[in-house]
């Protein structure tokens, strides 16, 4: 029988990890409060009890801490640091935040407990983990004040060689614009509402411009929707021309700013946060080599916007892009086999794609020192030769015997015949039609 | 994610003794004969591949899906080892390929099975292999060389591949304690040297592989730790495709791979081009591909169950791209793939249609029925990638628009002219290095930020804002002197544009002036002309110190312009709506205030636009986000008769009466369309019929 009526806080916290998995997925941020007397309740179920078998858990009954999603678990202790400390439930619930890999806090009543300290509390809570991110995006001398929403988390680029979280700028300077097409939906670590805001001399904050209907029409609200915002602009170019803004967010850290549509009616200023680092999207490039256009010798992207200068191609291609040989099938080996012999059957109009096919495989046969097949492809072309129909082509069983030839000396695996870079060139005979050779 | 893991850097030994030269007795039929042309031919008798054949193949498999999947940072170094150990390539990037090493291992050949087995041994490339560990790569050493003091947070860790064929366990053991001894006495050497590193961690994998069909003389044995430096595991594997599973699961295991099964694949059949068939292609990548469902089950990250979760492949179905619509779709991570079958047909067809530029949605079935697009596949420039998509709910829900917010109810914002500016100001590659003047590296980013502090000088942002952003006559001028530099012809050009205007002064030509925040008809032409005249002058002198002949575009535009006497421009002064020319006047003289006054110059003309509601007649239709505009007013006015008691001196307490009874009634009432269109109160009538005719209407001041 489930009891609801006494503290499990493992339960509860079981209960939150299931929630919000379930909701918002394994990537987005999320701030756990857990509103506690500090009591741990008793027996199974209780904190202590949980924290005792914690190292005896399987998979089936994991403890539910760290969480598997980003997060942060505040523990709002509804008593003061000296009630807490008379018993062992700080050192507990202090265990929970190590859990939880050290992400969260405690807080604890200042004095004693009543409506004004608890306010207090959350006060301190409110001032840590809502407190809005304030920045200046920036474009040349075109600025405007802005709250980024979310807050953009401080990033970890690897722990050993550079385990200083990284903060982003409070200037987000745009660097220069990129199509949609280029950029081509690239990974992010988060995305951000970009909202322009309104500030007043001493910097705080006056609105967002945001309108309601019940407030008086001269309000500030009012007066902040009908000055002209660069966010506003910059939002209506990017979304007509289908390009994004490049955003420096520290050094070797940037992000994209884009329109992004909720509905037809509602649209958006965002901001996409790239992995910090020099390279964050290959086919870019490194982004301190991106540079304007005006310094090219021609515009890449043609007079006619008509190019683009994107994606960057990598020097070396991938396997599946160079038609690499794996014989690690039977099938594999056959079909490389069989292109041969149907090329073979179609000398001398199929001279070319014959001998390139042959050189593959021979290729492959010396890497892998599986000389036998390069004995046995020549028997094979041999046999071929033999089997040639009366009406065939005469330079057809010259080809065939001469490859054939080659490939046994290839198969002595003599450095003389057997050189990787050495390629079997198709035999030149008098059927083989280079009439200017012979002249 | 630590760079310098053990899989950072990775040596395999490949026996070349003469006795990998033997069979491992898998038949290989080659000559597949095809019907009806081959009666009474018997096909050539299947053949076999030799231990090392199976070794080798092998080994270049698990290159090839690391190189495909992590072509940077993970470094294999190859070595063959006979009578002497062959170190075949390096570990730097450019000895990182197959085609490498592919013709050096061509260049080795197969092991010659007449050599002396005693001089050949497995320990020469074991040796070689702790000593090639030492070796610091480049990414290594550009890592120590940027923390300096820190350098020794750079790790150096790495794993030995040994592909052999042992005699015993105890062989085995022998291997073992060599390999151990010989870290202990590289890592000595390496303290004491500034080119090699200490071997912190290595992780031994010890691949005994004997011919199909014998005994293994080896027993596995799971990882174990032999010190503190060395760990060591034993696989007792048959040649042939056993081996070549064995180290596909390796791969796996060492880089942290999963496997995802797209299903559905349309196809047209080879034979029968007219139906299609539906397969199924296999793809490794990145387990963090999979972060979602490893999450959303109760597996957790660094589970333990690792052998179990290789086997296990998760199934994605293709959802055939209808349209070629270029969108952004919310990725969280990309992903580089390699095709488990890289030549297979199907694998092939697959990565064709993506590398000629197609993207595939992946949909993910879930148990409940419901249908969810997890994933996409998509190629840039030569590579594929899986691409992640946030199938979650999002936490931004309905938003406000941002016609909501700051700014959001101007609507007259020069949409069209930013677009402009951003296609000026986009970003290309400069792979090569450039250098300044002084001879420092120049760096284009930086370039870029320059050319955008540039551009942006004097940048008015709304329509009504600007004179000279309107005028057609002036983007000669305006588009080359935000330039660095300036040619002769650019300079000619400038001036063939003031002397144009000039022109049009002088022929008293009407300027797209804009009214907002004016009451009743806009200033009178010479005024009009003042105020161009003054805002290109802050244009030009905006870029005055670009160069020198930026100066002389300044000097032709001050002897050309019109300058009212001083004592006629203080006569004028008593009229309110002349405060903005003046502040102008002295924004001219250094741009940097000019952001100021524009500002309470807005926020000024909103206030008044505010109380006069005359804001619902000026919208520009070039804003998207802005609401409809009810009537379609010019929000410039090309006033040819300005109204009489504008124009004699201080305004009467009548007009001034009547003038504010006009505006409250104006309220009460939509004006009739004529009235409002009218020209020095007269309206044409039938306009509609001269636009049918393809007459040109202007609107905006832009033809």
């Amino acid at each position: 029988m489930d009891d609801y009526d006494k503290t499990c806080l493992e339960s509860a916290l079981v209960g939150v990890c299931n929630i919000v998995q379930q909701e918002w997925g394994g990537a987005i941020p999320c701030q756990v409060v857990l509103v506690t007397d500090g009591c741990l309740g008793i027996g199974r179920g209780s904190l202590r009890h949980s924290l005792a078998t914690h190292s005896q858990r399987g998979e089936s009954n994991r403890f539910p801490l760290p969480f598997p999603f980003p997060s942060k678990l505040y523990i709002m202790c509804m008593a003061n640091l000296e009630e807490l400390q008379s018993t062992d439930s700080l050192d507990c619930l202090e265990r929970l935040i190590d859990l939880n890999n050290g992400e969260g806090q405690i807080f604890t009543i200042d004095g004693p407990l009543c409506l004004k300290n608890v306010q207090s509390m959350f006060g301190k809570l409110i001032d840590l983990a809502y407190t809005p991110f304030h920045a200046v995006l920036k474009c040349g001398h075109l600025t405007a004040d802005v709250q980024v929403f979310p807050r953009p988390e401080p990033f970890v680029v690897d722990e050993e060689i550079d385990p200083i979280p990284k903060v982003i700028n409070t200037d987000l300077e745009i660097v220069g614009f990129i199509d949609i097409a280029d950029i081509s939906s690239p990974p992010v670590l988060s995305r951000h509402l970009v909202l322009p805001i309104a500030l007043n001399k001493e910097g705080d904050e006056v609105g967002t411009g945001i309108t309601d209907d019940n407030e008086d029409e001269n309000s500030a609200n009012q007066i902040a929707g009908k000055i002209p915002n660069f966010c506003v602009l910059l939002h209506g170019s990017l979304k007509v021309e289908g390009m994004v803004a490049i955003v420096q967010l520290g050094p070797e850290w940037h992000g994209m700013l884009y329109s992004q549509a909720d509905s037809k009616k509602k649209s958006n200023l965002m901001m996409s946060l790239f992995e910090p680092g020099p390279e964050p999207l290959p086919w870019l490039g490194k982004m301190a080599q991106l540079g304007p256009i005006s310094d090219a010798k021609e515009n890449p992207y043609g007079e006619d916007d008509n190019k683009s200068p994107f994606p960057l191609q990598p020097k070396n291609k991938r396997s599946y892009a160079q038609n690499v040989t794996v014989w690690i099938k039977p099938s594999g080996l056959q079909t490389d086999v069989q292109k041969i012999l149907r090329n073979a059957r179609k000398l001398p109009e199929k001279t070319q794609t014959f001998y390139k096919e042959l050189n593959r495989l021979r290729k492959a046969a010396l890497a892998f020192g599986f000389l036998d097949l390069l004995k046995g492809v020549a028997d094979m072309l041999e046999r071929e030769c033999t089997l040639l129909p009366d009406t065939a082509h005469p330079d057809a069983a010259f080809q065939l015997t001469h490859a054939a030839q080659q490939l046994k000396l290839a198969s002595t695996g003599t450095s003389e015949y057997a050189g990787y870079e050495h390629n079997i060139t198709p035999l030149h005979t008098d059927f083989s039609g280079s009439s200017t050779e012979r002249m | 994610m630590k760079i310098f893991s053990e899989s950072h850097k990775t040596v395999f030994v490949v026996d070349h003794c003469p006795y990998m030269a033997e069979s491992c007795r898998q038949h290989v039929e080659f000559d597949m004969l095809v019907k009806n042309r081959t009666q009474g031919i018997i096909p050539l008798a299947p053949i076999s591949k030799s231990l090392w054949t199976c070794s080798v193949e092998s080994s270049m498999e698990y290159c090839r899906i690391m190189y495909d999947i992590f072509p940077f940072k993970k470094l294999v170094n190859f070595i063959v080892s006979d009578s002497g150990a062959h170190v075949l390539n390096s570990w730097t990037q450019e000895d990182q390929n197959l085609q490498e090493l592919m013709a050096a291992l061509a260049a080795v050949g197969p092991p010659n099975p007449r050599a002396d087995p005693e001089c050949c041994s497995i320990l020469h490339g074991l040796v070689a292999a702790v000593e090639t560990l030492c070796k610091i790569t480049e990414y290594q050493h550009e890592a120590r060389t940027l923390l300096m003091e820190n350098a020794e947070r750079v790790g150096n860790r790495g794993r030995i591949i040994c592909i052999t064929n042992a005699k015993s366990d105890s062989h085995v053991r022998m291997l073992e304690d060599c390999v151990q001894e010989t870290i202990h006495e590289h890592n000595k050497l390496a303290a004491n040297s500034d080119h090699l590193m200490q071997i912190q961690k290595c992780e031994l994998v010890l691949i005994h592989t004997y011919a199909v069909g014998e005994d293994s003389l080896v027993s596995d044995r799971p990882k174990k730790e032999l010190s503190p430096v060395l760990t060591s595991e034993v696989h007792s594997v048959r040649a042939g495709r056993h081996l070549a599973t064995k180290l596909n699961i390796l791969v796996q295991q060492h880089f942290d791979l999963a496997s995802t099964t797209i299903t559905n694949i349309p196809m047209k059949e080879e034979q029968h081009a007219n139906t299609s068939a539906n397969y199924d292609v296999e793809l490794l990548h990145h387990k963090d591909a999979h972060v979602d469902f490893l999450k959303s089950g109760d597996t957790h990250i660094g589970g333990s169950s690792r052998e179990g979760s290789f086997k296990e492949t998760i199934t994605l179905k293709w959802c055939t791209p209808r349209t070629n619509n270029i969108e952004l779709h919310y990725c969280t991570g990309a992903y580089r793939i390699s095709p488990v079958d890289v030549n297979s047909r199907p694998s092939s067809c697959l990565t064709n249609f993506l590398l000629n530029g197609r993207s595939v949605l992946l949909e993910q079935p879930r148990k409940s029925g419901s249908k969810v697009i997890s994933h996409m596949l998509s190629s840039h420039g030569g590579e594929i990638f899986l691409h992640v998509l946030s199938s979650s709910r999002s936490i931004l829900e309905d938003p406000p628009s941002i016609s909501e917010g700051c700014g959001g109810r101007v609507t007259d914002y020069r949409i069209t002219d930013f677009g402009e500016f951003m296609r000026e100001n986009r970003l290309t590659p400069f792979l090569d290095p450039r250098y300044k003047i002084d001879g420092s590296l120049e760096i284009p980013l930086e370039r870029a930020k320059d050319q955008l502090e540039k551009h942006t000088r004097y940048w008015p942002m709304i329509i009504s804002q600007t004179t000279i952003f309107n005028m057609q006559a002036v983007v000669p001028l305006a588009s080359v002197i935000v330039k660095e530099s300036l040619t002769e012809e650019d300079v000619l050009n400038c001036q063939k544009t003031i002397y144009n205007l000039v022109d049009m002064e002088r022929k008293n030509d009407p300027l797209p002036i804009s009214t907002v925040g004016t009451r009743g008809k806009g200033p009178k032409r010479d005024e009009q002309y003042r105020i161009m005249w003054n805002e290109l002058e802050t244009l030009v002198r905006a870029h005055i110190n670009n160069s020198e002949k930026h100066q002389r575009v300044l000097e032709c535009l001050m002897a050309c312009r019109s300058k009212p006497p001083e004592e006629e421009e203080r006569k004028k002064r008593g009229r309110k709506r002349e405060d903005k020319e003046d502040k102008s006047e002295k924004a001219v003289k250094d741009y940097e205030q000019e952001k100021s006054w524009q500002d309470s110059e807005r926020l000024k003309g909103i206030l008044e636009r505010g109380k006069e509601e005359l804001a619902e007649a000026e919208i520009i239709k070039d804003s998207p986000d802005s609401p409809e505009p009810p009537n379609k007013k010019p929000l410039v006015e090309m006033d040819e008769t300005p109204p009489i008691e504008k124009s004699k001196g201080p305004v009467s307490l009548l007009s001034l009466w009547s003038n504010r009874i006009n505006t409250a009634n104006s309220r009460k009432h939509q004006e009739f369309a004529g009235r409002l269109n009218s020209v020095n109160n007269r309206a044409e009538l039938y306009q509609h019929l001269k636009e049918e005719n393809g007459m040109e209407t202007t609107e905006n001041g832009k033809a």
